[in-house]
């Protein structure tokens, strides 16, 4: 799901926007390139959902956290969907392409450990990515979800949008500028969290291989 | 310690011990991944041979269910009454301690009030628990949804904005009648549930449908007062036609479902020629 929209992302303003009419002949088959990527990581992504269910009730090594997990993914949704397809104003800005990045680079190589792993053939670099790539990614990830959020406040404050006002016959109000600022407040808990889980993980998963080997 | 001992008398002699792990904070188990043992369980009977390893594990500040209920009841009761009566720093200076125009408005006070005062009276005098307390950090989570759910949906319906229902007059009155009737079946089957544990006994039985009309749910559902419940809540939507009250409707609606069908697996267990028309909180379908 986050690939797809991460995918679905470049598709739509990544590189496409900041070349607008250069060239049709390979913006065209950039397309094509992209929409088939983004299939298959969709298809992909379903297959390896569901083997990767099978393969962690298997192995116990590394129980997931359903809670934190659930907030990642809710994340990359909200910032493809809510914010950056939906504020056109803020697809060109730096910070999009900061977290796109970190995204992008995340994705293949968890991606390549998920197949690696159901292939029962882990080649040990692939997991000391997985597990310690993250330590710069997931700050560089951070940075640009927040500096995007930031940079798409006055737009959202000027067109009002996904904002509903009093009165009306549903009796109901929202303020998606205020909803907006909440989020990013929400960050200074909940990123801490999933870093410092992270790093036990690494503690965990990159001492049991060396267990492993020396038991070998 | 004696054979004939049981739980509860371990529980009192560890306290004593320990004067800090009182009984309801201590659970006794078999196996450290095991369930807690109850308090009538003799240790003789108990599968252990002359000596017995028992397994101790903190549960934590505990708090008593009724104690729970007072609090988590009274705080949404007197939340409504700030928005109702316009408390100056709800909607500002200029419409402090105003009324609103619409009668309904008066009427979901009432509703809303009668309900949560009605749920205080059962706590006290009806309400009959097998466990006596919980974990005190949850009830810092359950005031924390129950009386914000409160304030939200107290600020929609009591708002100077407030718009009245689409149906009007008719609209209401359904709702008032259908609000009633889910009250008073709710409040049946808590008394007939408490009926089945008049003398203080913990032994779980089968309910079964009385002469009351309403306890007749019984022969569809294992959890009718959830049923019941959720009738209220969604009366209590249509009366204002506020979405507020609709998302908490939703969510009651999820969470007694999960109870119900807990409830439902644990009859199911517990009892071999349960009913099997039973479904766990809505007849025939969920």
């Amino acid at each position: 799901m986050a690939a797809s929209g991460s995918g679905g992302n470049r598709a739509d303003n990544g590189y496409g926007s900041q070349q607008p009419r250069r060239r049709k002949g390979p913006g065209a088959l950039a397309t094509a390139y992209l929409v088939i990527y983004n299939v298959v990581m969709t298809a992909g992504w379903l297959v390896i959902a569901v083997g990767l269910v099978r393969a962690y009730l298997a192995k116990g090594i590394v129980p997931s956290s359903v809670v934190l997990t659930a907030f990642q993914v809710m994340s990359r949704v909200f910032l493809t969907w809510a914010v950056t397809h939906s504020v056109k104003e803020v697809q060109t800005e730096d910070s999009v392409l900061l977290f796109v990045m970190a995204w992008t680079i995340t994705e293949i190589i968890r991606y390549s450990f998920y197949t690696f792993s159901l292939l029962n053939h882990l080649p040990y670099l692939i997991k000391w990515a997985r597990y310690t790539l993250f330590i710069v990614l997931y700050p560089m990830g951070v940075s640009g979800e927040l500096l995007t959020i930031y940079a798409a406040l006055p737009f959202v404050r000027q067109s009002g949008l996904y904002s509903i006002s009093l009165p009306n016959k549903y009796n109901f109000s929202f303020d998606y500028y205020t909803f907006l600022i909440l989020v990013m407040i929400s960050y200074i808990p909940i990123f801490p969290q999933l870093y410092f889980h992270m790093l036990h993980q690494r503690r965990k998963v990159l001492s049991h291989t060396e267990e492993h080997k020396k038991s070998e | 310690v004696e054979p004939n001992a049981t739980i509860r008398e371990i529980r009192l002699m560890f306290h004593k011990l320990y004067p800090r792990w009182y009984p309801a904070r201590q659970s006794i188990k078999l196996d450290p991944k095991g369930k807690s043992l109850r308090d009538e369980e003799i240790l003789q009977h108990l599968p252990v041979g002359t000596t017995a390893t028992l397994y101790f594990k903190d549960l934590g500040p505990q708090i008593g269910w009724t104690t729970v209920f007072l609090i988590e009841y009274t705080g949404p009761l007197f939340i409504y009454f700030l928005f109702y009566f316009r408390m100056p720093f709800v909607y500002g200076l200029d419409e402090r301690f105003t009324s609103s125009p619409h009668p309904v408005v008066n009427l979901a006070c009432i509703c809303h009030s009668f309900h949560y005062i009605k749920r205080l009276i059962e706590t006290v005098f009806v309400h009959r628990f097998s466990h006596g307390t919980m974990p005190l950090r949850n009830i810092v989570k359950n005031c924390f949804y129950y009386w914000g759910f409160a304030a939200w949906l107290a600020y929609y319906i009591n708002h100077p904005l407030y718009t009245p229902p689409s149906y009007g007059k008719k609209q209401i009155n359904f709702a008032v009648i259908m609000f009633l009737l889910c009250e008073a079946g709710n409040f049946s089957i808590h008394v007939a549930l408490s009926d089945l544990r008049r003398n203080g006994s913990k032994i779980r039985k089968i309910p079964y449908p009385t002469k009351n009309p309403f306890t007749w749910l019984f022969f569809f559902v294992s959890c009718p007062n959830y049923t019941y419940e959720v009738g209220t809540w969604i009366s209590f939507t249509i009366m204002t036609q506020c979405v507020p009250v609709g998302l908490f409707t939703l969510l009651c609606f999820i969470q007694m479902t999960i109870w119900a069908k807990d409830k439902h697996c644990t009859y199911l267990r517990e009892f071999k020629d349960y009913p099997s028309l039973r479904m766990p909180i809505i007849p025939f379908l969920l």
